[in-house]
C-alpha cells in the first residue's frame, strides 16, 4: 500500500545505495528543506482562502469568486501582487533590525515544524523533548514582534510589539499547563510516544472531563499566543493601523502575514497531536468492523483532517467574537485560565496516579 | 576536521561574534538583540552535545524570559533609541584588558585540570524522567534541597511582587 | 459568596459564547442565507429593497396627468437648492386662471437624497425611486425635468 511510510523508506534506500552515507544524509536534508518551504506556500495560500471563505459564509456572504472557480486561485494573485509591491524601509527606521524581524518570525515558524509527526513513522526528528522544544522554541516567536515594533520608530508599532509582548508572555502559562495534563497522563514529552499512548482512545475520550477542560484551556491560549481575533490586541486595527508591522509592505509584510498561518497551523497540530490522537484513527472499544474500517484511511488524512477540524474552529472564533480591552484580556487569563488550569492539572495528576483513566 | 567539529566552530564564532558586537554596539537595543544571538547561540551549542532538555530550559528561561524582560525595560526607558556616548578610551582598555584576563585564567585551569575524565562510572542520560528523577530524589546524588530552597526563594520573591503590586484598602476608596 | 460567583460567572462567559457560535455556525452551515448581490451580472433581475431612495421621481399615470399643484412646498423644503418649480397660469374651460406647472427642474447631482421634499409634498406628487445607475458623461444631463411634456395636472387635485 502506498503511503508516505514507504516512499520515505525507499528513497532513504535509493539514496543509501547510490551515495555514501553522509552525502545521502545531505540530500536527505536538501530534500526535507525544500519540502518544508513548499508545505509552507501551499498551507499559507490554502490557510489564506480557507479563512476568507469561513469569514464570507459566517457573514452571510460569498467571499472571493472571481478569480478562477469560486474563486480559488484569488491568494495565488495577491501573492503575485505583494512580490512585485516595493519592499519600503522607512527613513528613520532601524534598517537592520526592521529587516531581519520578518526572517527572524518566519525561521522560528519553521524550527516549530521539526517534531510534528505529520503521519505514521513520517516525522522529521523525533527529539525526545518533543512538546517541550515547541513550547520553547514558540517563545521565540515573541522577539520577532518585538524587534519589528521597535525597528519601525513608529508608535503604533512599539504599542503593538508591547501589547503582544505582555500577552504571549502571559498565555504561555496556561498553554503549559494545558501540555502538561497530557504530559502527566502520557508521562513523555516524546510526540511519537504521546501518539502511540492513543492507541486505544484520544485523551479527550480517555481522560474524563479535567481533558476536556485542558483542551478548551489550550484552544484559548493558543489563540492569543498566535495574536488572533478575539485576541489580535497587537494588530486591532481600529486603533493601531496594524500594529506592529504598521510599516511593513510587499514581500516583508507577506512573510509576518505567513508566518501568523503557519503558526495557526503549528498550534493546530499540537493540539491535534496531544488530544485528538495525532495520526491514529479513530478506534470505539470493541466494534472490530468498524475499527478495521477506519484503518483504511491513512494516517495522513486523519492527522490533516484533525488539524484544519482544529484550524475552523479558530476561525471560527475569529469571526464570531469581539475584540477583548487589555485589561480584559489580563484579567481573563491570571484571574480565570491560570487559575483554573493550575487546579485542573492537578485534578488530571490525581487521576493519572490513582490510574482511574481508560 | 569532520562535519562535527565544523559545527562546533560555527556555534562558537556565532555566539563569540554576538558576544563582542553585544558589548560594542551603541544602540542598546541592539545590544539586546546581539545578547538574545548569543545566548541563542549557546543553546545550539547545548543541541550540539545532545542535552535537549537543557538547551529547551535555556531558550525558554533566558532567551524567552530573560531577554524579553530587558527589551521591555528598554522599551519603558526615555530616550532608548538614541546612540549612547562612546566610553571613554581608559574604560575600553580596561574592560579589554580584564576580558583578556579571565579568558587566560580559565584557560590556565582548563589545561591544568585533569579531571574531565570521561570514564565516570555512570553512564550519561540526558533522559528527562532521568533528569527529574535526580531533582527530587533524596539519596546521595539527589538535588531536592536545593531545589525546594530555589523554590522557596521564588515563592518569597512572588509574594513580595504582590506586596509591592497591591494597593492598599484605603487608597483605592480615596 | 466569592466562589459561587467566580463559578456563575465563568459559566454565563461560557454560554454567552457558545451562543454567538451557535448563530454564526447556522449561518455557516446555511449557504441560503447568503444575502450578497452578484450586481452586474444579475442586472436583470436585481431586486432593491422599496424603502431604497436613489433619486425623486413624479409618477404619471395614463393620461399623462400627474398630481403637483405647483404650491412650492418641497421647494421650500429642500436644505440645498436642489428643487426649482415654475410656474403658469392655465386657463380653466370656466374661464378662470389657474396656477399650474411649467416645469420641475430637479438637479441630481445637488440631491442628497433626504426625503425632505417628499415629506412635505402636500398631494403625494413626488416620490423616490429605487434608481442608482446615475453616472453620466455630461453634468447637465443631471438637471432634471420631472413632468413629462404634453402633462397636466390631474383632476380634482387642488
Amino acid at each position: 500500500m502506498l503511503s508516505l511510510e514507504s516512499i520515505t523508506k525507499t528513497t532513504q534506500d535509493w539514496l543509501l545505495a547510490k551515495f555514501s552515507p553522509q552525502i545521502a544524509l545531505t540530500i536527505e536534508c536538501v530534500i526535507v528543506i525544500l519540502l518544508a518551504i513548499t508545505l509552507f506556500a501551499v498551507l499559507g495560500l490554502v490557510l489564506v482562502l480557507l479563512e476568507r471563505k469561513v469569514a464570507a459564509r459566517i457573514q452571510i456572504r460569498l467571499g472571493p469568486n472571481r478569480v478562477g472557480p469560486g474563486g480559488i486561485f484569488q491568494t495565488a494573485a495577491d501573492t503575485l501582487k505583494l512580490i512585485m509591491k516595493e519592499g519600503l524601509t522607512p527613513d528613520t527606521a532601524d534598517k537592520f533590525l526592521f529587516n531581519l524581524a520578518p526572517f527572524v518570525v518566519m525561521m522560528v515558524a519553521m524550527l516549530l515544524l521539526a517534531p510534528i509527526a505529520f503521519a505514521k513513522n513520517f516525522q522529521i526528528w523525533d527529539i525526545n523533548i518533543g512538546v517541550l522544544y515547541i513550547s520553547s522554541i514558540s517563545s521565540l516567536s515573541v522577539i520577532g514582534i518585538l524587534m519589528a515594533g521597535w525597528a519601525s520608530n513608529n508608535k503604533y508599532s512599539l504599542l503593538g510589539a508591547m501589547r503582544s509582548g505582555a500577552q504571549i508572555v502571559s498565555y504561555e502559562l496556561s498553554a503549559g499547563f494545558a501540555v502538561l495534563t497530557i504530559v502527566v497522563l502520557t508521562g513523555s514529552l516524546q510526540i511519537s510516544e504521546i501518539v502511540a499512548s492513543q492507541e486505544n482512545g484520544w485523551w479527550l475520550f480517555k481522560g474524563h472531563i479535567p481533558v476536556v477542560i485542558a483542551f478548551v484551556l489550550y484552544i484559548i491560549a493558543v489563540t492569543a499566543e498566535t495574536n488572533r481575533a478575539p485576541f489580535d490586541l497587537a494588530e486591532a486595527e481600529s486603533e493601531l493601523t496594524a500594529g506592529f508591522h504598521t510599516e511593513y509592505s510587499g514581500m516583508k509584510f507577506a512573510l509576518f502575514f505567513l508566518a501568523e498561518y503557519i503558526n495557526i497551523f503549528i498550534v493546530c497540530t499540537i493540539g491535534a497531536t496531544l488530544f485528538l490522537g495525532g495520526w491514529m484513527p479513530l478506534h470505539i472499544g470493541h466494534w472490530e468492523g468498524f475499527n478495521h474500517i477506519m484503518d483504511f484511511i491513512p494516517s495522513s488524512v486523519w492527522f490533516m483532517g484533525k488539524t484544519f477540524f482544529l484550524i475552523f474552529l479558530i476561525m471560527w472564533f475569529r469571526w464570531t467574537f469581539p475584540r477583548l480591552r487589555v485589561d480584559q484580556l489580563l484579567n481573563l487569563e491570571w484571574k480565570y485560565l491560570l487559575p483554573i488550569s493550575l487546579f485542573n492539572l492537578l485534578l488530571v495528576t490525581v487521576i493519572a496516579i490513582m490510574g482511574w483513566h481508560f | 576536521m569532520n562535519i562535527s567539529s565544523i559545527i562546533f566552530y560555527a556555534i562558537s564564532a556565532l555566539i563569540l561574534g554576538a558576544g563582542i558586537l553585544a558589548v560594542t554596539s551603541v544602540k542598546i537595543f541592539r545590544a539586546a538583540i546581539w545578547l538574545l544571538f548569543s545566548l541563542v547561540g549557546i543553546a545550539a551549542l547545548y543541541f550540539w552535545m545532545q542535552v535537549e532538555f537543557i538547551a529547551a530550559i535555556q531558550i525558554v528561561v533566558y532567551v524567552g524570559g530573560i531577554v524579553v524582560l530587558i527589551i521591555f525595560s528598554i522599551f519603558l526607558t526615555q530616550n532608548s533609541g538614541k546612540e549612547m556616548a562612546k566610553p571613554a578610551k581608559g574604560k575600553v582598555i580596561f574592560s579589554a584588558l580584564a576580558a583578556l584576563f579571565g579568558t587566560a585564567f580559565v584557560h590556565n585551569l582548563i589545561v591544568h585540570y585533569e579531571g574531565f575524565a570521561t570514564n565516570s562510572a555512570k553512564p550519561f542520560n540526558p533522559n528527562v524522567a532521568e533528569i527529574g528523577t535526580q531533582m527530587l530524589s533524596t539519596t546521595s546524588h539527589g538535588f531536592i534541597l536545593p531545589f525546594e530552597v530555589v523554590s522557596m526563594l521564588l515563592l518569597a520573591a512572588m509574594v513580595g511582587c504582590i506586596v509591592i503590586a497591591m494597593r492598599p484598602n484605603n487608597e483605592i476608596k480615596n | 459568596m466569592f466562589l459561587k460567583d467566580y463559578i456563575s460567572d465563568v459559566y454565563n462567559g461560557v454560554t454567552s459564547l457558545l451562543k454567538g457560535m451557535r448563530k454564526t455556525g447556522y449561518y455557516f452551515t446555511h449557504s441560503k442565507e447568503i444575502i450578497t448581490e452578484q450586481y452586474p451580472d444579475n442586472r436583470a433581475t436585481l431586486k432593491l429593497a422599496d424603502r431604497f431612495k436613489g433619486e425623486v421621481v413624479m409618477p404619471h399615470d395614463e393620461q399623462n396627468e400627474h398630481t403637483c399643484t405647483g404650491c412650492t412646498a418641497c421647494e421650500l423644503a429642500c436644505p440645498n437648492g436642489t428643487i426649482k418649480i415654475i410656474t403658469k397660469f392655465e386657463m380653466t374651460p370656466e374661464g378662470k386662471k389657474k396656477k399650474a406647472i411649467d416645469s420641475f427642474i430637479y438637479r441630481l447631482e445637488m440631491c442628497t437624497l433626504c426625503n425632505l421634499c417628499v415629506a412635505a409634498c402636500p398631494s403625494d406628487a413626488i416620490k423616490m425611486a429605487p434608481n442608482f445607475e446615475h453616472s453620466v458623461f455630461d453634468r447637465s444631463k443631471l438637471t432634471k425635468i420631472l413632468n413629462k411634456p404634453g402633462s397636466k395636472i390631474k383632476e380634482g387635485v387642488e
